[in-house]
């Protein structure tokens, strides 16, 4: 792993996850650096959820090919995302960023961040999707609440998490305690 | 400084071996410490290690998810540790991210670097163990762990070994000596009593004792019989010497005994014989005398002459019988030293001499004689026979000259008569004091050919030498002298001079 | 050849054995004045036997004893010190002059012969007219000189 410099440069593409943890770990938001955007870290999240969930033997066998992870509705990433995934693998998985217009489309995908543009759907976005085994992510507003996984909050500077376990446990998913104790609230409501 | 080579052999011993025995344990002690030590530091190392990896794999998501409470949390177990003594979370830029720390204060330390393709790297120092690794969650490294941990649990570690070390050294010692002063003992004892023996009979001269000997066949099971045999052998020895010294003294007292006999017969017999000769002269003489007397008138002139005749030889035989007593009795006696003036001898034997040399044109030519340790009695007799051969044998001359005086020759004071008479051929200067010997013919010069023996026997028993020097018609000249020390008083305690005959003066 | 005279007064005692000196003594002493008998015995026994009146003497009268006792040492039988010490021993000889007249010089015969009281020790001198004019000189003192103890009875 090559040796990161405190020098704050632009994004280096070697080392893409060691470069965003160093910046997110740099940056605990103190005002120095170049900005790391919000979503900036949320895609970093995404792409780091991942590695703390137990997929069913179904979809891991299936689904072998590649991670993927699914942005359904207006993109706020941006290329931010496909950064955040390059070079990355999980589990022997290349990941993948793809965009989707409709949950149907939803199958390959491992995490799916639903936009707050399909805040209105949601509803039927869940039903669509409730034989999938999907990590659902969301910063809509009450995501967790409504059935979602992992609902982003702004803690001040900070992005967290909400995690709604009864809705992995719908899914068939299984997250490890590691990412568990770093939400902010752990439901169980269904 | 201690002299280590005096000490009892019982002390060396217990010495060499405590030491011998110290040594060893120190040195396996401190074999044993040094591996403990290594051992307990590779555990240590292993223990801090296993912390870092749990801190680093519980902190994993908290490094990804920017979650630096999650990670202190984390971080709080280290707590349990008390030897730790800071643990921090590091991102890969090197920053602190978050920290442990046991005691309250000071900064978060910097994080040292990571040897390259190394994950993890620990160093002793600072009185600290400080360990880094490098936290790789699903083959990816995210940050690094830096424990620092004091070195505090290893220092109790090793006082408690030292303290046991010295704690097992003091008794194994201890022990050690007890058991040395016990069984030493029996190591030592046989060559203490061997040393006590050897002692005991050089000291007394007891060549009867003999060591206690031991039943053990070692060297000095060896030693001590062959130190047994050996003064069975002196002892032999030296009854042997003993036997034949004794017999040597039996032998020397015998022979003494034996010659002394040998001595007093030949005196008596000397002596005896001497008087028992006298009788008959004395017949001889009284009736030859009374047949002159008687018979004058009826003898022929001729028959007088012999009856002279027969006189003169009993006078002769008369001479030699006192002569050869006088000889024999100074043989006899041994003389009775006491300071004695030499010259009031010769004025005595001068007197003595006035009949004999009455009518003489003589020049006594007298000199300052020494004060010697002599028999006065014979000391006379030897210048009564020396003056009177002077005298005698100057006789032809007028007039006589004879010289008494002393000399010193090489340190030594020398007496000596000299006459002017007819002297005598060196040639048979040995014949000189012979007993018996004479150099002139009887009818030139009458005389025994005993007087020079006596005087060459007294001047032998003062323990002197004599000699002469002589010239045909030149005159004699007789030294002697009375020891063989220097000038001064003389005492007769010298050698024995030359056998009888001529004492050649060196 | 001891002759014995009953009443006469005895002179000399000779106690002589070598017949050689008793002849030169005899001569000796029977010129000029000793006129008196000498009585001679041959050794110490008889020299006793004379003195005591016993043996072949015992017909002698004990009073008429010799007024000097020419002694010589060298006795057979018995010898001249012993003599000399019987001699001494009895009263009714003890006073009797005793005169050694020996070839011996001996210190030790001398010393000895004093002790018991002899009265003159002379020595026989070796030269004849020496030994003549000695044993003279010896029976004129002791005969005529000296004066001798009147006889007790």
């Amino acid at each position: 792993m090559a040796k990161v410099s405190r020098a704050w440069g632009p994004l280096s593409r070697q080392a893409p996850l060691a470069v965003m943890v160093a910046l997110i770990g740099a940056c605990n938001l103190s005002a120095q650096a170049p900005k790391i955007t919000e979503y900036q870290v949320k895609a970093a999240y995404l792409a780091n959820f991942g590695r703390f969930v137990e997929w069913p033997n179904s979809v891991a066998v299936a689904k072998s090919e590649s991670f993927n992870i699914c942005v359904l509705g207006q993109d706020p990433f941006g290329a931010d995302l496909d950064a955040a995934v390059t070079g990355e693998t999980i589990g022997g998985s290349r990941v993948l960023a793809k965009r989707i217009s409709r949950p149907q489309d939803a199958v390959d995908c491992r995490i799916l961040f639903i936009s707050s543009s399909e805040v209105s759907q949601w509803k039927e976005i869940l039903t669509a999707l409730r034989p999938l085994s999907i990590l659902t992510v969301s910063d809509m507003p009450q995501f967790a609440r409504r059935g979602g996984i992992i609902q982003f909050l702004l803690d001040g500077n900070r992005v967290r998490f909400d995690i709604n376990l009864a809705a992995t446990e719908r899914v068939g998913l299984n997250l490890s305690s590691e990412l568990l104790k770093l939400a902010v609230t752990v439901s169980r409501s269904p | 400084m201690l002299k280590i080579r005096d000490y009892s052999i019982k002390k060396k011993l217990t010495l060499m071996n405590m030491l011998v025995s110290g040594v060893t344990l120190l040195l396996a002690c401190t074999a044993f410490g040094a591996y403990e030590l290594a051992t307990f530091r590779s555990t240590m190392v292993q223990n801090l290690s296993i912390q870092a990896q749990i801190v680093g794999a519980n902190s994993a998501s908290a490094l990804l998810f920017n979650d630096a409470k999650s990670a202190v949390n984390t971080l709080s177990a280290l707590k349990a540790a008390p030897a730790v003594l800071s643990g921090g979370i590091y991102t890969l830029a090197g920053e602190s991210f978050a920290m442990y720390r046991r005691d309250t204060g000071g900064h978060s330390p910097p994080l040292p670097p990571m040897p390259a393709g190394q994950t993890e790297e620990h160093w002793f120092a600072d009185k600290e163990l400080k360990l880094i690794r490098s936290i790789v969650f699903q083959g990816k490294l995210i940050g690094t762990v830096y424990i620092r941990s004091d070195l505090q649990d290893m220092n109790d570690r090793l006082l408690r070994y030292a303290g046991m070390v010295v704690a097992v050294l003091s008794v194994s010692l201890i022990a050690a000596f007890l058991l040395l002063t016990t069984f030493q003992r029996a190591a030592t004892r046989p060559i203490l009593q061997l040393a006590e023996t050897a002692r005991i009979v050089s000291r007394e001269k007891k060549y009867s004792v003999r060591a206690p000997s031991t039943d053990s066949h070692d060297e000095v099971g060896l030693l001590i019989e062959a130190f047994n045999e050996m003064l069975v052998q002196i002892q032999a020895r030296d009854a042997a010497l003993q036997t034949s010294q004794e017999e040597l003294e039996q032998r020397v007292t015998q022979r003494t005994a034996e010659l002394d006999a040998m001595n007093k017969e030949l005196q008596a017999f000397t002596y005896s014989v001497a008087h028992d000769l006298r009788a008959p002269l004395r017949h001889i003489q009284g009736f030859s005398n009374l047949l002159m007397e008687s018979f004058a008138s009826q003898l022929e002139p001729e028959a007088k002459t012999f009856l002279q005749r027969i006189g003169e030889g009993t006078q002769q035989m008369g001479r030699l019988i006192d002569d050869l007593l006088s000889l024999a009795r100074i043989g006899r006696q041994e003389p009775r030293l006491q300071a004695t003036g030499l010259n009031s001898l010769v004025q005595e034997v001068l007197r003595d001499l006035k009949t004999e040399t009455e009518g003489r044109d003589i020049h006594w030519q007298v000199g300052e004689l020494p004060f010697v340790d002599c028999d006065p009695g014979l000391m006379k007799q030897v210048f009564y026979n020396l003056l009177s051969n002077a005298a005698k044998y100057s006789r032809p001359r007028k007039p006589a000259v004879i010289d008494i005086g002393q000399m010193s020759v090489e340190g030594q004071v020398v007496n000596f008569v000299r006459d002017n008479g007819v002297g005598f051929n060196m040639k048979y200067a040995n014949k000189l004091f012979g007993v018996f010997q004479r150099l002139h013919r009887k009818e030139d010069f009458e005389g025994t050919g005993v007087g020079l023996a006596t005087v060459q026997r007294i001047i032998h028993k003062h323990g002197g030498r004599i000699w002469a020097e002589a010239e045909i018609d030149k005159g004699a000249t007789f030294f002697f002298s009375l020891t063989s020390q220097n000038d001064g008083r003389q005492t007769a305690n010298g050698h024995e001079g030359g056998k009888n005959g001529y004492d050649k003066r060196t | 050849m001891v002759t014995t005279r009953e009443h006469e007064e005895i002179g000399i005692l000779l106690v002589e054995d070598d017949p050689l000196d008793l002849e030169m003594t005899m001569r000796a002493l029977q010129s000029d004045h000793v006129k008196n008998s000498i009585e001679v015995a041959r050794d110490g026994e008889e020299a006793l036997d004379f003195l005591f009146c016993r043996g072949p003497h015992s017909g002698r009268s004990p009073e008429s004893q010799p007024r000097l006792v020419l002694l010589d040492l060298k006795l057979p039988k018995i010898d001249g010190l012993e003599v000399l010490r019987e001699i001494r021993s009895r009263p009714e000889t003890r006073t009797i002059p005793v005169v050694v007249l020996t070839s011996s010089a001996e210190q030790r015969d001398i010393i000895e012969t004093y002790k018991l009281g002899v009265n003159s020790y002379i020595q026989k001198p070796v030269d004849s007219t020496q030994f003549r004019q000695t044993v003279k000189a010896a029976g004129f003192y002791w005969l005529v000189v000296n004066r001798p103890p009147l006889v007790e009875a």
